[in-house]
């Protein structure tokens, strides 16, 4: 029967063009969204990796402070105290611009063996980020003060990173080649990932280098990490504090609230893609059920003279049915050549799992939407009369 | 072979019902070669559907190979048809999609064989036929005589007791029509095949063993 089907399918191709091209662009924009949404949904699932809430970011300018690099050292180290003392306050830490969910980005390439490793985040933090953050520590330790001197910058990479350049080894006193590869850097400590970029994104991989406080000058953001009891009051008097401090203007930023600002980046466009992509469904849906309506009104001589000569009402259903599916593999057959392309070419540089996780889930869409389209009319041809068919034709 | 007791078909509408057939009464015998004739409208072609269980009788009863088939599910009317009944239609119904030979086979996909079988059966239908030049062509291709040739094959690929043609030389001209006329009476005779033909011809259905006449959905012959 499936032999005699496809020779009925390929005999009339012309008059299934439209069938199968609306097939192959639905399966094309389904792919599309389900790649989407399967890479935002395995970079959602895993851990976060640092505990964002009740941080608080206090950005400011050094315009109106002391040039003299010591001099404006000490004046950081008399802040940094000050704001430490403050019962409210848990935990602080300099770092630089690109600190969870801002809109900064510092990467950096790093050598390992010969090889380099490209877009690695380049974290510039001060002693207090472990605990402003909770980051886990994996492997190692956290930066001490005694690691600003020696003779090998001291560096804590991400476990991205080790497993790239190490792999199962050990990276703990390992060196690393800098962007040039021309100083080494050693390795004191791995941290689990961390998501800075929102809760869709990759961590990717990462570098964290202590804040050198000789360049306080270029450092912008402080970063707190406040007690339950932390309310505007204080925030208002912490504002204060600072502005007069520093005698500029400063910014303060509950990093929960730029949590949200960040996902919605991801979430609104996604939801407004997903919403266009309902509408073309629902379309090619309707479009499917006319065509294959149209279909069965067109072949109402055969489909009476099928059922005289011994199919029954059940057979001729399944057998429209199977019509669309076949058509559909055919369609699907094109479509998964050019889907799979994209894992093929690293395209994105997205995993090869998220694009064959997307190929299934859409195949299996695809059909279970040309199979509900088919159901009906598959039915109201089960129902069609031999003798008035016959007749007609 | 076909028993057709007290056949009664009305069709109903909103306003109208229609007495199609009235209490017609009917015996085949089996290798018989049956003729009706009658008007336009006088329900030949709906006695010629109840006969091939292609539509319901209002009223009466219908024994096929002595086996009653009112209680049957539509599954088994289906399987019924396809081993027992072959139909030739005046406007041949051949599917312009597929060969000859693919249309040939068509019965037998509704049975459990192999598709060599299929193969075989189908080209020993065309052969009877004489049209076992014509397997690769479709029917669009081929003359209307052979369009009915193939619808013979088709009838009688599955080798079934009972034919049942409607207005089989209908659509051709008097020499095609004798052509068909001799498959028919051959298959008759050499393979004892029951036939059942409605025709408007009175020529061809004097070559018949029994002509019955209808006229306003009764009998009168």
């Amino acid at each position: 029967m499936y032999k005699h089907l496809f020779k009925l399918i390929w005999n009339k191709r012309k008059q299934n063009f439209l069938f199968l091209s609306e097939i192959l662009v639905s399966f094309l924009v389904i792919f599309a969204v389900f790649s989407f949404l399967t890479y935002y949904y395995q970079n959602y699932s895993k851990p976060l990796g640092f505990d964002y809430k009740r941080v608080w970011s206090i950005s400011y300018d050094n315009g109106e402070l002391p040039k003299n690099r010591d001099s404006l050292a000490i004046f950081y180290d008399n802040l940094y105290k000050s704001l430490q003392a403050m019962p409210e306050v848990e935990a602080v830490t300099f770092a630089s611009a690109n600190f969870p969910y801002s809109s900064s980005n510092m990467s950096t390439g790093v050598h390992q063996n010969g090889k380099k490793f490209d877009f690695v985040n380049n974290y510039v933090v001060g002693e207090g980020y472990k605990k402003v953050w909770n980051v886990s520590l994996l492997e190692g330790r956290w930066f001490s003060p005694e690691d600003a001197v020696g003779t090998n910058q001291k560096i804590i990479i991400n476990e991205t990173l080790k497993k790239l350049m190490f792999g199962n080894e050990p990276a703990i006193g390992k060196l690393v080649g800098d962007y040039e590869d021309k100083n080494k850097m050693k390795v004191i400590g791995v941290v689990r990932d961390i998501k800075t970029n929102g809760d869709f994104w990759p961590a990717g991989s990462a570098i964290f280098s202590q804040l050198d406080t000789g360049y306080l000058a270029n450092n912008h953001n402080i970063l707190i990490k406040v007690g339950e009891s932390a309310n505007a009051t204080f925030e208002s008097k912490l504002y204060k504090f600072m502005a007069t401090s520093l005698n500029n203007a400063v910014e303060i930023q509950h990093i929960d609230e730029m949590r949200d600002a960040k996902n919605e980046i991801t979430i609104i466009p996604m939801v407004i893609f997903i919403i266009i992509a309902s509408f073309l469904i629902i379309n090619v849906a309707l479009g499917l059920f006319g065509v294959l309506w149209y279909n069965i009104n067109k072949r109402r001589g055969e489909i009476g003279l099928r059922r005289a000569i011994g199919a029954s009402g059940s057979a001729v259903s399944y057998q429209l049915v199977m019509e669309a599916l076949i058509l559909a593999t055919l369609s699907l057959v094109v479509g998964c050549f050019f889907a799979v392309q994209f894992p093929l070419l690293n395209v994105f540089n997205v995993p090869a799992s998220v694009y064959l996780i997307s190929i299934l889930i859409s195949v299996l869409f695809i059909y279970s939407l040309v199979f509900i389209c088919s159901l009906y009319p598959g039915k109201q041809a089960a129902g069609i009369h031999p003798a008035v068919a016959l007749h007609e034709e | 072979m076909i028993r057709l007791q007290n056949i009664e078909k009305v069709y109903r509408t909103d306003t109208v019902e229609t007495l199609a057939i009235n209490g017609i009464s009917l015996d085949i015998a089996k290798g018989e070669f049956l003729s009706i004739m009658g008007p336009s409208g006088c329900g030949k072609s709906t006695l010629l559907n109840i006969m091939g269980l292609l539509d319901e009788p209002s009223k009466g009863n219908i024994k096929i190979d002595s086996q009653d088939i009112s209680s049957f599910s539509d599954e088994k009317l289906a399987k019924f048809r396809n081993h027992k009944l072959g139909f030739i239609f005046q406007s041949y119904h051949l599917i312009n999609d597929l060969q000859v030979l693919d249309n040939v086979e068509l019965p037998l996909l509704y049975r459990t064989s192999s598709a060599k079988e299929r193969k075989r059966l189908a080209t020993e239908a065309l052969e009877k036929v004489g049209l076992s030049n014509r397997l690769k062509h479709f029917p669009t291709q081929l003359s209307g005589g052979q369009r009915q040739r193939v619808a013979i094959a088709r009838a009688i690929v599955g080798n079934p007791q009972i034919i049942l043609a409607d207005e089989p030389t209908g659509n051709l001209d008097s020499a095609m029509g004798n052509e068909i006329m001799e498959i028919l009476i051959n298959l008759n005779k050499n393979e004892g095949t029951t036939i059942v033909m409605v025709t408007h011809d009175e020529s061809m259905a004097h070559k018949t063993h029994r002509l019955v006449r209808l006229f306003d959905g009764s009998q009168v012959q």
